[in-house]
Protein backbone atom coordinates (compact mmCIF):
# COMPACT_ATOMS: atom_id res chain seq x y z
CA UNK A 1 0.00 0.00 0.00
CA UNK A 2 3.20 2.29 0.75
CA UNK A 3 4.29 1.62 -2.45
CA UNK A 4 1.27 2.73 -3.82
CA UNK A 5 1.20 5.92 -2.31
CA UNK A 6 4.61 6.54 -2.93
CA UNK A 7 4.03 5.96 -7.07
CA UNK A 8 1.32 8.00 -7.33
CA UNK A 9 3.33 10.37 -5.15
CA UNK A 10 5.76 10.56 -7.86
CA UNK A 11 3.38 10.54 -10.59
CA UNK A 12 1.74 13.81 -8.99
CA UNK A 13 5.59 15.56 -8.37
CA UNK A 14 5.84 14.33 -13.07
CA UNK A 15 2.93 15.67 -13.51
CA UNK A 16 3.55 19.16 -12.37
CA UNK A 17 6.76 19.19 -13.20
CA UNK A 18 5.47 18.62 -16.56
CA UNK A 19 2.88 21.06 -16.89
CA UNK A 20 5.49 23.77 -15.33
CA UNK A 21 7.39 23.47 -18.45
CA UNK A 22 4.84 22.69 -20.70
CA UNK A 23 4.78 25.10 -23.79
CA UNK A 24 2.07 26.06 -26.83
CA UNK A 25 2.37 26.16 -29.70
CA UNK A 26 2.56 29.85 -30.93
CA UNK A 27 2.93 31.86 -34.49
CA UNK A 28 3.04 35.35 -36.23
CA UNK A 29 -0.18 37.19 -35.77
CA UNK A 30 -0.06 37.93 -39.63
CA UNK A 31 -0.78 33.74 -40.25
CA UNK A 32 -4.60 33.44 -39.64
CA UNK A 33 -4.87 30.24 -38.09
CA UNK A 34 -6.72 29.47 -34.76
CA UNK A 35 -5.45 25.86 -34.84
CA UNK A 36 -3.06 23.04 -36.80
CA UNK A 37 -3.57 19.32 -36.69
CA UNK A 38 -0.25 17.26 -35.10
CA UNK A 39 0.45 16.02 -38.78
CA UNK A 40 1.01 19.40 -40.09
CA UNK A 41 2.92 20.15 -37.40
CA UNK A 42 4.91 17.49 -37.85
CA UNK A 43 6.06 18.13 -41.47
CA UNK A 44 6.58 21.78 -40.45
CA UNK A 45 8.87 21.12 -37.41
CA UNK A 46 10.74 18.40 -39.60
CA UNK A 47 10.86 21.00 -42.49
CA UNK A 48 9.14 19.70 -44.85
CA UNK A 49 6.30 21.91 -45.31
CA UNK A 50 8.03 25.20 -46.36
CA UNK A 51 5.05 27.45 -47.12
CA UNK A 52 2.14 28.46 -45.43
CA UNK A 53 -1.65 27.93 -47.74
CA UNK A 54 -1.30 31.56 -48.80
CA UNK A 55 2.15 30.92 -50.20
CA UNK A 56 4.32 32.97 -47.33
CA UNK A 57 7.44 30.84 -46.44
CA UNK A 58 6.80 29.24 -42.98
CA UNK A 59 10.00 30.23 -40.37
CA UNK A 60 10.29 27.57 -37.98
CA UNK A 61 11.70 29.30 -34.44
CA UNK A 62 13.25 26.56 -31.67
CA UNK A 63 15.56 26.38 -28.32
CA UNK A 64 18.30 23.98 -27.72
CA UNK A 65 17.79 20.29 -27.91
CA UNK A 66 18.36 20.21 -24.16
CA UNK A 67 16.32 22.89 -23.05
CA UNK A 68 13.43 21.62 -21.18
CA UNK A 69 10.95 23.76 -23.12
CA UNK A 70 11.59 22.05 -26.58
CA UNK A 71 11.76 18.48 -25.22
CA UNK A 72 8.68 19.32 -23.99
CA UNK A 73 7.35 20.48 -26.82
CA UNK A 74 9.14 17.68 -28.91
CA UNK A 75 7.65 14.67 -27.06
CA UNK A 76 3.93 16.23 -25.95
CA UNK A 77 2.92 18.22 -28.99
CA UNK A 78 4.86 16.51 -32.10
CA UNK A 79 4.93 12.87 -29.96
CA UNK A 80 8.84 12.99 -31.21
CA UNK A 81 12.14 12.68 -29.34
CA UNK A 82 14.76 15.58 -29.89
CA UNK A 83 16.94 13.89 -31.05
CA UNK A 84 14.92 12.10 -34.27
CA UNK A 85 13.77 15.86 -34.77
CA UNK A 86 17.37 16.89 -35.22
CA UNK A 87 18.22 13.27 -37.52
CA UNK A 88 15.13 14.46 -39.57
CA UNK A 89 16.87 17.66 -39.91
CA UNK A 90 20.33 16.55 -40.46
CA UNK A 91 19.07 14.27 -43.14
CA UNK A 92 17.36 17.19 -45.03
CA UNK A 93 20.43 19.52 -44.33
CA UNK A 94 22.94 17.16 -45.54
CA UNK A 95 21.20 15.56 -48.55
CA UNK A 96 20.67 19.18 -50.08
CA UNK A 97 16.69 18.62 -49.78
CA UNK A 98 15.87 21.25 -46.93
CA UNK A 99 17.12 24.04 -44.23
CA UNK A 100 17.15 24.19 -40.70
CA UNK A 101 14.98 25.93 -38.88
CA UNK A 102 16.38 28.69 -37.06
CA UNK A 103 17.98 28.74 -33.12
CA UNK A 104 16.96 31.20 -30.36
CA UNK A 105 18.56 30.71 -26.85
CA UNK A 106 16.18 32.40 -25.04
CA UNK A 107 12.37 32.76 -24.27
CA UNK A 108 12.33 36.59 -24.69
CA UNK A 109 14.19 36.07 -27.99
CA UNK A 110 11.56 33.47 -28.91
CA UNK A 111 8.56 36.04 -28.29
CA UNK A 112 10.54 38.76 -29.80
CA UNK A 113 11.49 36.50 -33.32
CA UNK A 114 7.82 35.24 -33.67
CA UNK A 115 6.63 38.72 -32.83
CA UNK A 116 8.69 40.38 -35.72
CA UNK A 117 9.27 37.58 -38.86
CA UNK A 118 6.44 37.39 -41.22
CA UNK A 119 5.26 33.73 -41.06
CA UNK A 120 7.41 32.69 -38.28
CA UNK A 121 5.99 29.64 -35.70
CA UNK A 122 7.21 28.42 -32.81
CA UNK A 123 6.71 27.68 -29.00
CA UNK A 124 6.19 29.37 -25.40
CA UNK A 125 5.59 28.97 -21.86
CA UNK A 126 2.21 29.82 -21.02
CA UNK A 127 3.51 32.75 -18.69
CA UNK A 128 5.89 33.94 -21.93
CA UNK A 129 2.56 34.66 -24.25
CA UNK A 130 1.65 37.27 -25.10
CA UNK A 131 -1.08 39.83 -27.65
CA UNK A 132 1.85 40.66 -29.61
CA UNK A 133 1.92 36.66 -30.63
CA UNK A 134 -1.06 34.62 -32.07
CA UNK A 135 -1.20 30.66 -29.84
CA UNK A 136 -2.73 28.03 -31.56
CA UNK A 137 -4.12 24.91 -30.19
CA UNK A 138 -3.55 21.07 -31.68
CA UNK A 139 -5.99 19.37 -33.16
CA UNK B 1 36.73 20.77 -58.15
CA UNK B 2 37.90 16.98 -59.11
CA UNK B 3 36.30 14.29 -60.60
CA UNK B 4 35.71 11.51 -58.47
CA UNK B 5 38.84 9.49 -57.20
CA UNK B 6 41.53 11.49 -58.91
CA UNK B 7 45.13 12.38 -58.23
CA UNK B 8 46.39 12.39 -55.24
CA UNK B 9 48.33 15.55 -55.51
CA UNK B 10 45.28 18.02 -54.35
CA UNK B 11 44.41 15.54 -51.42
CA UNK B 12 46.45 17.87 -48.84
CA UNK B 13 44.82 20.93 -50.65
CA UNK B 14 41.67 19.70 -50.38
CA UNK B 15 42.12 19.02 -46.71
CA UNK B 16 43.14 22.65 -46.13
CA UNK B 17 41.06 24.17 -47.92
CA UNK B 18 37.74 22.40 -46.66
CA UNK B 19 39.51 22.82 -42.98
CA UNK B 20 39.37 26.87 -43.53
CA UNK B 21 35.87 26.99 -44.90
CA UNK B 22 34.82 24.66 -41.96
CA UNK B 23 36.93 26.89 -39.64
CA UNK B 24 35.29 30.27 -41.25
CA UNK B 25 31.47 29.11 -41.28
CA UNK B 26 31.81 28.12 -37.90
CA UNK B 27 33.21 30.93 -37.07
CA UNK B 28 30.51 33.46 -38.13
CA UNK B 29 27.50 33.71 -35.47
CA UNK B 30 23.88 32.90 -36.29
CA UNK B 31 22.95 36.33 -36.14
CA UNK B 32 25.34 37.25 -38.98
CA UNK B 33 24.21 33.45 -41.44
CA UNK B 34 20.93 34.94 -40.24
CA UNK B 35 20.49 38.11 -42.83
CA UNK B 36 18.79 36.81 -45.02
CA UNK B 37 15.63 35.69 -42.26
CA UNK B 38 17.48 32.04 -42.71
CA UNK B 39 17.36 31.68 -46.25
CA UNK B 40 20.79 31.46 -46.88
CA UNK B 41 22.17 28.59 -45.04
CA UNK B 42 25.69 27.33 -44.35
CA UNK B 43 26.51 23.77 -42.79
CA UNK B 44 29.03 21.26 -42.39
CA UNK B 45 30.83 18.46 -40.65
CA UNK B 46 33.87 16.85 -39.87
CA UNK B 47 34.70 13.26 -38.55
CA UNK B 48 37.79 11.33 -37.92
CA UNK B 49 37.84 8.01 -37.21
CA UNK B 50 40.49 5.02 -36.09
CA UNK B 51 40.03 1.56 -37.19
CA UNK B 52 41.70 -1.46 -35.82
CA UNK B 53 41.23 -4.88 -37.20
CA UNK B 54 43.33 -8.07 -36.07
CA UNK B 55 43.29 -9.80 -39.71
CA UNK B 56 43.08 -7.93 -43.30
CA UNK B 57 42.39 -4.09 -44.57
CA UNK B 58 39.59 -2.08 -43.79
CA UNK B 59 39.91 1.84 -44.28
CA UNK B 60 43.59 1.82 -44.74
CA UNK B 61 46.32 -0.35 -42.81
CA UNK B 62 44.18 -1.45 -40.09
CA UNK B 63 45.93 -4.16 -38.73
CA UNK B 64 48.52 -1.47 -37.15
CA UNK B 65 45.71 0.61 -36.81
CA UNK B 66 44.29 3.39 -38.77
CA UNK B 67 43.48 7.01 -39.34
CA UNK B 68 42.89 7.11 -42.69
CA UNK B 69 39.22 7.48 -42.18
CA UNK B 70 38.46 10.98 -42.33
CA UNK B 71 35.24 13.19 -44.02
CA UNK B 72 34.90 16.91 -43.92
CA UNK B 73 31.88 18.14 -46.05
CA UNK B 74 31.21 21.98 -46.76
CA UNK B 75 27.16 22.86 -47.99
CA UNK B 76 24.80 25.95 -48.31
CA UNK B 77 21.73 26.15 -49.97
CA UNK B 78 19.60 29.15 -50.10
CA UNK B 79 15.48 29.30 -50.77
CA UNK B 80 14.71 31.91 -52.83
CA UNK B 81 11.20 31.31 -52.61
CA UNK B 82 9.28 28.76 -50.20
CA UNK B 83 9.13 26.18 -53.86
CA UNK B 84 12.46 27.17 -55.11
CA UNK B 85 16.09 26.19 -53.27
CA UNK B 86 19.25 25.60 -54.44
CA UNK B 87 22.05 23.51 -52.76
CA UNK B 88 25.99 22.49 -53.26
CA UNK B 89 28.12 20.39 -50.67
CA UNK B 90 31.82 19.77 -51.36
CA UNK B 91 33.16 16.42 -49.40
CA UNK B 92 36.68 15.57 -49.23
CA UNK B 93 36.47 11.95 -48.07
CA UNK B 94 39.56 9.74 -46.89
CA UNK B 95 38.85 5.87 -46.60
CA UNK B 96 41.90 4.02 -46.71
CA UNK B 97 42.88 3.47 -50.23
CA UNK B 98 39.54 3.46 -51.62
CA UNK B 99 39.55 7.50 -51.09
CA UNK B 100 42.12 9.73 -51.21
CA UNK B 101 40.36 12.80 -49.52
CA UNK B 102 40.37 14.89 -53.11
CA UNK B 103 37.85 17.64 -53.30
CA UNK B 104 34.58 16.18 -54.59
CA UNK B 105 31.43 17.80 -55.89
CA UNK B 106 28.68 16.00 -53.62
CA UNK B 107 25.47 17.53 -55.10
CA UNK B 108 24.79 20.52 -57.01
CA UNK B 109 21.05 20.67 -57.28
CA UNK B 110 18.18 23.35 -58.19
CA UNK B 111 14.65 22.08 -56.49
CA UNK B 112 11.47 23.40 -57.78
CA UNK B 113 7.83 22.59 -56.22
CA UNK B 114 5.58 22.88 -58.74
CA UNK B 115 2.39 21.69 -56.53
CA UNK B 116 1.69 22.22 -53.08
CA UNK B 117 -1.53 21.92 -50.66
CA UNK B 118 -1.02 21.58 -47.04
CA UNK B 119 2.23 18.73 -46.62
CA UNK B 120 1.69 17.74 -50.28
CA UNK B 121 3.91 18.35 -53.01
CA UNK B 122 4.92 17.67 -56.71
CA UNK B 123 8.32 19.00 -57.62
CA UNK B 124 11.71 18.43 -59.30
CA UNK B 125 15.53 18.40 -59.13
CA UNK B 126 17.52 19.14 -61.23
CA UNK B 127 21.16 18.96 -61.23
CA UNK B 128 23.92 16.55 -59.50
CA UNK B 129 21.64 14.88 -56.32
CA UNK B 130 21.73 12.15 -53.78
CA UNK B 131 20.12 8.67 -54.49
CA UNK B 132 17.25 8.20 -52.45
CA UNK B 133 17.96 4.49 -51.67
CA UNK B 134 17.18 2.51 -48.20
CA UNK B 135 16.83 4.67 -46.30
CA UNK B 136 20.37 5.89 -45.44
CA UNK B 137 22.35 6.16 -48.71
CA UNK B 138 21.93 9.87 -49.56
CA UNK B 139 23.84 10.69 -45.95
CA UNK B 140 25.95 8.12 -45.94
CA UNK B 141 29.02 10.00 -45.40
CA UNK B 142 27.29 11.83 -42.45
CA UNK B 143 28.15 10.39 -39.36
CA UNK B 144 25.62 11.65 -37.25
CA UNK B 145 22.83 10.32 -39.70
CA UNK B 146 24.38 6.97 -40.45
CA UNK B 147 23.85 4.04 -38.44
CA UNK B 148 26.97 3.48 -37.27
CA UNK B 149 30.61 4.01 -37.86
CA UNK B 150 30.18 2.38 -40.82
CA UNK B 151 27.89 1.56 -43.14
CA UNK B 152 26.05 -1.60 -42.77
CA UNK B 153 28.14 -3.12 -46.37
CA UNK B 154 25.39 -6.05 -46.89
CA UNK B 155 23.36 -3.05 -48.34
CA UNK B 156 25.13 0.09 -48.34
CA UNK B 157 28.82 -1.98 -49.96
CA UNK B 158 31.72 1.12 -49.75
CA UNK B 159 33.48 -0.83 -52.12
CA UNK B 160 31.19 0.05 -54.89
CA UNK B 161 29.84 3.47 -53.32
CA UNK B 162 29.44 5.49 -56.16
CA UNK B 163 27.20 2.57 -58.09
CA UNK B 164 24.75 4.07 -55.91
CA UNK B 165 25.70 7.60 -54.02
CA UNK B 166 24.82 10.25 -57.05
CA UNK B 167 23.62 10.81 -60.08
CA UNK B 168 23.42 13.82 -62.97
CA UNK B 169 20.01 14.55 -63.84
CA UNK B 170 17.02 14.59 -62.92
CA UNK B 171 14.49 13.40 -60.01
CA UNK B 172 10.82 14.04 -59.72
CA UNK B 173 9.27 13.56 -56.08
CA UNK B 174 5.81 13.61 -54.68
CA UNK B 175 4.21 13.39 -51.33
CA UNK B 176 1.02 12.91 -50.43
CA UNK B 177 -0.13 13.17 -46.63
CA UNK B 178 -3.84 11.53 -45.65
CA UNK B 179 -4.39 11.42 -41.54
CA UNK B 180 -1.76 9.29 -40.15
CA UNK B 181 -0.41 7.99 -43.28
CA UNK B 182 2.23 9.40 -45.55
CA UNK B 183 3.43 8.35 -49.50
CA UNK B 184 6.09 9.72 -50.89
CA UNK B 185 8.11 8.28 -54.30
CA UNK B 186 11.08 9.57 -56.12
CA UNK B 187 12.07 8.87 -59.83
CA UNK B 188 15.44 9.34 -60.81
CA UNK B 189 17.29 9.27 -64.15
CA UNK B 190 20.73 10.31 -64.36
CA UNK B 191 24.39 9.48 -65.55
CA UNK B 192 26.32 8.34 -62.32
CA UNK B 193 29.85 8.96 -61.67
CA UNK B 194 31.71 5.67 -62.19
CA UNK B 195 34.95 5.01 -60.32
CA UNK B 196 37.79 2.57 -60.01
CA UNK B 197 36.62 1.33 -57.07
CA UNK B 198 33.36 0.34 -58.97
CA UNK B 199 35.41 -1.08 -61.65
CA UNK B 200 37.77 -3.11 -60.09
CA UNK B 201 35.04 -4.66 -57.76
CA UNK B 202 32.89 -5.98 -61.02
CA UNK B 203 35.76 -7.31 -63.02
CA UNK B 204 39.31 -8.60 -61.96
CA UNK B 205 41.35 -6.34 -60.99
CA UNK B 206 44.18 -7.92 -62.79
CA UNK B 207 42.47 -7.45 -66.29
CA UNK B 208 42.39 -3.73 -65.79
CA UNK B 209 38.92 -2.91 -66.33
CA UNK B 210 37.64 0.21 -67.63
CA UNK B 211 34.26 0.83 -67.32
CA UNK B 212 31.71 4.17 -69.02
CA UNK B 213 28.22 3.79 -68.39
CA UNK B 214 25.72 2.60 -71.24
CA UNK B 215 22.51 4.97 -71.00
CA UNK B 216 20.91 6.36 -67.48
CA UNK B 217 20.45 5.06 -64.29
CA UNK B 218 16.71 4.69 -63.68
CA UNK B 219 14.70 4.05 -60.79
CA UNK B 220 13.51 5.31 -57.29
CA UNK B 221 12.25 5.27 -54.25
CA UNK B 222 9.18 4.47 -52.82
CA UNK B 223 8.22 5.51 -48.91
CA UNK B 224 5.73 4.96 -46.81
CA UNK B 225 5.29 6.75 -43.48
CA UNK B 226 3.08 5.99 -40.35
CA UNK B 227 2.76 7.79 -37.67
CA UNK B 228 5.40 10.77 -38.27
CA UNK B 229 7.38 8.01 -38.90
CA UNK B 230 6.93 5.65 -35.96
CA UNK B 231 6.79 3.00 -38.69
CA UNK B 232 8.32 3.38 -41.56
CA UNK B 233 8.31 0.40 -45.19
CA UNK B 234 10.43 1.65 -48.68
CA UNK B 235 11.02 0.17 -51.85
CA UNK B 236 13.71 1.39 -53.83
CA UNK B 237 15.46 0.37 -57.28
CA UNK B 238 17.94 1.79 -59.63
CA UNK B 239 19.28 -0.11 -62.99
CA UNK B 240 22.29 0.28 -64.84
CA UNK B 241 24.84 -1.21 -67.70
CA UNK B 242 28.41 -0.64 -67.44
CA UNK B 243 30.61 -0.95 -70.99
CA UNK B 244 34.01 -2.51 -70.11
CA UNK B 245 37.14 -2.71 -71.59
CA UNK B 246 39.72 -5.13 -70.48
CA UNK B 247 43.20 -5.90 -71.58
CA UNK B 248 42.35 -9.14 -71.96
CA UNK B 249 39.01 -10.24 -72.75
CA UNK B 250 36.85 -8.88 -75.82
CA UNK B 251 34.49 -5.76 -74.76
CA UNK B 252 31.28 -6.46 -72.46
CA UNK B 253 28.68 -5.10 -70.97
CA UNK B 254 28.06 -5.48 -66.62
CA UNK B 255 24.31 -4.94 -66.21
CA UNK B 256 23.33 -4.09 -62.51
CA UNK B 257 19.96 -4.46 -61.14
CA UNK B 258 20.32 -3.02 -57.53
CA UNK B 259 17.17 -3.39 -55.18
CA UNK B 260 16.32 -2.27 -51.16
CA UNK B 261 13.48 -3.34 -48.91
CA UNK B 262 13.78 -1.44 -45.56
CA UNK B 263 11.25 -1.56 -42.69
CA UNK B 264 11.96 0.54 -39.30
CA UNK B 265 9.75 0.68 -36.12
CA UNK B 266 11.04 3.21 -34.57
CA UNK B 267 9.48 3.78 -30.50
CA UNK B 268 11.24 6.97 -28.75
CA UNK B 269 13.61 4.78 -27.07
CA UNK B 270 14.05 1.97 -29.31
CA UNK B 271 14.00 1.93 -32.71
CA UNK B 272 14.24 -1.50 -35.15
CA UNK B 273 15.57 -1.41 -39.05
CA UNK B 274 15.50 -4.32 -41.03
CA UNK B 275 16.86 -3.96 -44.49
CA UNK B 276 17.06 -6.50 -47.33
CA UNK B 277 19.66 -6.36 -50.82
CA UNK B 278 19.21 -7.90 -53.88
CA UNK B 279 21.52 -7.18 -57.17
CA UNK B 280 21.17 -8.99 -60.26
CA UNK B 281 24.57 -8.74 -61.87
CA UNK B 282 24.32 -9.68 -65.91
CA UNK B 283 27.88 -10.52 -67.50
CA UNK B 284 27.92 -10.59 -71.53
CA UNK B 285 30.08 -10.11 -74.21
CA UNK B 286 33.27 -10.78 -72.34
CA UNK B 287 32.60 -14.70 -73.38
CA UNK B 288 33.36 -17.88 -71.75
CA UNK B 289 33.88 -18.54 -67.98
CA UNK B 290 33.29 -14.70 -67.51
CA UNK B 291 29.60 -14.65 -69.08
CA UNK B 292 28.31 -17.44 -67.43
CA UNK B 293 29.18 -15.82 -63.97
CA UNK B 294 26.14 -14.31 -63.67
CA UNK B 295 24.74 -14.27 -60.10
CA UNK B 296 22.19 -12.49 -57.79
CA UNK B 297 24.38 -11.11 -54.89
CA UNK B 298 21.98 -10.39 -51.43
CA UNK B 299 22.53 -9.26 -47.88
CA UNK B 300 20.96 -7.98 -45.18
CA UNK B 301 20.94 -6.56 -41.40
CA UNK B 302 18.37 -6.24 -39.12
CA UNK B 303 19.59 -3.22 -35.62
CA UNK B 304 18.60 -2.10 -32.71
CA UNK B 305 19.09 0.14 -30.97
CA UNK B 306 18.01 1.50 -27.50
CA UNK B 307 18.61 5.14 -25.73
CA UNK B 308 19.61 4.56 -22.21
CA UNK B 309 19.81 8.11 -21.66
CA UNK B 310 18.29 11.20 -23.27
CA UNK B 311 22.58 11.69 -24.95
CA UNK B 312 23.23 7.50 -24.93
CA UNK B 313 22.41 4.88 -27.82
CA UNK B 314 23.18 1.20 -27.22
CA UNK B 315 23.54 -0.87 -30.81
CA UNK B 316 23.43 -4.01 -32.04
CA UNK B 317 23.04 -5.09 -35.33
CA UNK B 318 23.73 -8.55 -37.33
CA UNK B 319 24.58 -8.55 -40.69
CA UNK B 320 24.88 -11.24 -43.93
CA UNK B 321 26.39 -10.78 -47.46
CA UNK B 322 25.83 -13.07 -50.12
CA UNK B 323 28.13 -12.98 -53.66
CA UNK B 324 25.03 -15.56 -54.79
CA UNK B 325 21.65 -15.51 -53.33
CA UNK B 326 21.36 -19.59 -54.06
CA UNK B 327 24.72 -20.32 -52.60
CA UNK B 328 24.79 -18.53 -49.05
CA UNK B 329 28.25 -20.13 -47.68
CA UNK B 330 30.18 -19.17 -51.15
CA UNK B 331 31.06 -23.07 -51.71
CA UNK B 332 29.79 -23.57 -55.07
CA UNK B 333 31.15 -20.52 -55.94
CA UNK B 334 34.15 -21.19 -54.52
CA UNK B 335 34.65 -24.63 -56.48
CA UNK B 336 34.21 -22.69 -59.62
CA UNK B 337 36.16 -19.89 -59.39
CA UNK B 338 39.28 -22.32 -57.26
CA UNK B 339 39.26 -19.58 -54.04
CA UNK B 340 38.00 -20.13 -50.41
CA UNK B 341 34.26 -19.75 -49.91
CA UNK B 342 35.03 -16.86 -47.28
CA UNK B 343 35.65 -14.70 -50.05
CA UNK B 344 32.25 -15.04 -51.15
CA UNK B 345 30.47 -14.38 -48.03
CA UNK B 346 30.13 -11.96 -44.86
CA UNK B 347 28.56 -12.36 -41.62
CA UNK B 348 29.33 -9.50 -39.24
CA UNK B 349 27.83 -9.07 -35.73
CA UNK B 350 28.32 -5.46 -34.02
CA UNK B 351 27.95 -4.00 -30.61
CA UNK B 352 28.15 0.00 -30.87
CA UNK B 353 27.71 2.87 -28.39
CA UNK B 354 27.04 6.56 -29.54
CA UNK B 355 27.37 9.63 -27.06
CA UNK B 356 25.48 12.63 -28.15
CA UNK B 357 27.88 14.78 -26.20
CA UNK B 358 26.54 18.15 -27.34
CA UNK B 359 24.05 18.87 -30.54
CA UNK B 360 26.66 18.73 -32.87
CA UNK B 361 29.45 16.36 -31.28
CA UNK B 362 29.18 12.89 -31.34
CA UNK B 363 31.54 10.28 -30.51
CA UNK B 364 30.56 6.39 -31.47
CA UNK B 365 32.98 3.01 -30.48
CA UNK B 366 31.90 0.08 -32.09
CA UNK B 367 33.12 -3.03 -32.30
CA UNK B 368 32.18 -6.28 -34.96
CA UNK B 369 33.18 -9.91 -35.18
CA UNK B 370 33.38 -10.81 -38.35
CA UNK B 371 33.09 -14.58 -40.93
CA UNK B 372 34.12 -13.67 -44.53
CA UNK B 373 35.84 -11.22 -46.54
CA UNK B 374 33.49 -10.52 -49.53
CA UNK B 375 33.20 -6.63 -48.61
CA UNK B 376 36.97 -6.25 -48.20
CA UNK B 377 38.52 -4.06 -50.99
CA UNK B 378 40.55 -4.90 -53.52
CA UNK B 379 42.31 -1.98 -53.70
CA UNK B 380 43.67 -2.44 -49.99
CA UNK B 381 44.02 -5.70 -49.49
CA UNK B 382 46.31 -8.69 -50.59
CA UNK B 383 44.56 -11.30 -53.65
CA UNK B 384 41.85 -13.41 -52.21
CA UNK B 385 44.07 -16.45 -51.25
CA UNK B 386 45.98 -13.98 -48.92
CA UNK B 387 42.75 -12.58 -47.10
CA UNK B 388 42.01 -14.17 -43.21
CA UNK B 389 37.84 -15.69 -42.63
CA UNK B 390 38.03 -14.97 -39.12
CA UNK B 391 38.66 -11.47 -37.70
CA UNK B 392 37.51 -8.32 -35.74
CA UNK B 393 37.03 -4.95 -36.31
CA UNK B 394 37.18 -2.08 -33.78
CA UNK B 395 36.68 1.91 -34.87
CA UNK B 396 36.03 4.78 -32.21
CA UNK B 397 34.55 7.88 -34.46
CA UNK B 398 34.21 11.45 -33.20
CA UNK B 399 32.32 14.38 -35.72
CA UNK B 400 31.39 17.46 -35.13
CA UNK B 401 28.17 18.95 -37.15
CA UNK B 402 26.41 22.16 -37.37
Amino acid sequence: MTTNYRAFAVGLLLCLSSSANSVDLVINRDIDYESLSRNTLRSIFSMRMTQWPNGKPIRVFVMGDKTSQHANFSKHVLGVFPHQLRRAWNRQIFSGMGQAPMKVNTEAEMLQQIENTPGAIGYLSEDNINERVRKLSVE
Amino acid sequence: MSVYGSSPLNKCWAIRLMALLLLSANGLSASQLDQLDGALQVHGFLTQAYVKTTENSFFGDSQDGSWDFRELGINSSYRFTPSTMASIQLLSRRAGEMYDGSLDLDYAQLDATIYTADANRVGIIVGRYKNPFGLYNDTRDVAATRPGNFMPQAIYWDRVRNMVLSNDGAQLFGDLQVDEHRFSIRLIGGKTPIDENVEKSYLNPLLDPEMEQDGLTLGGRLLYEWDGGRFNLAYSSAHLTLDAETSLLPDGEVEIDYQVLSAQYNSGRWSLTLEYMQEPLNYSGFGGLMDAGDTTLDGYYLQGTYRLRDDLELFARYEESHYDKQDKRGEKTAQRLGLEAHNFYSRVSTLGLLWEVTEGLIVRGEFSQVDGTIFLSNLENPPPQMRSRNWNLFSLLVSYSF
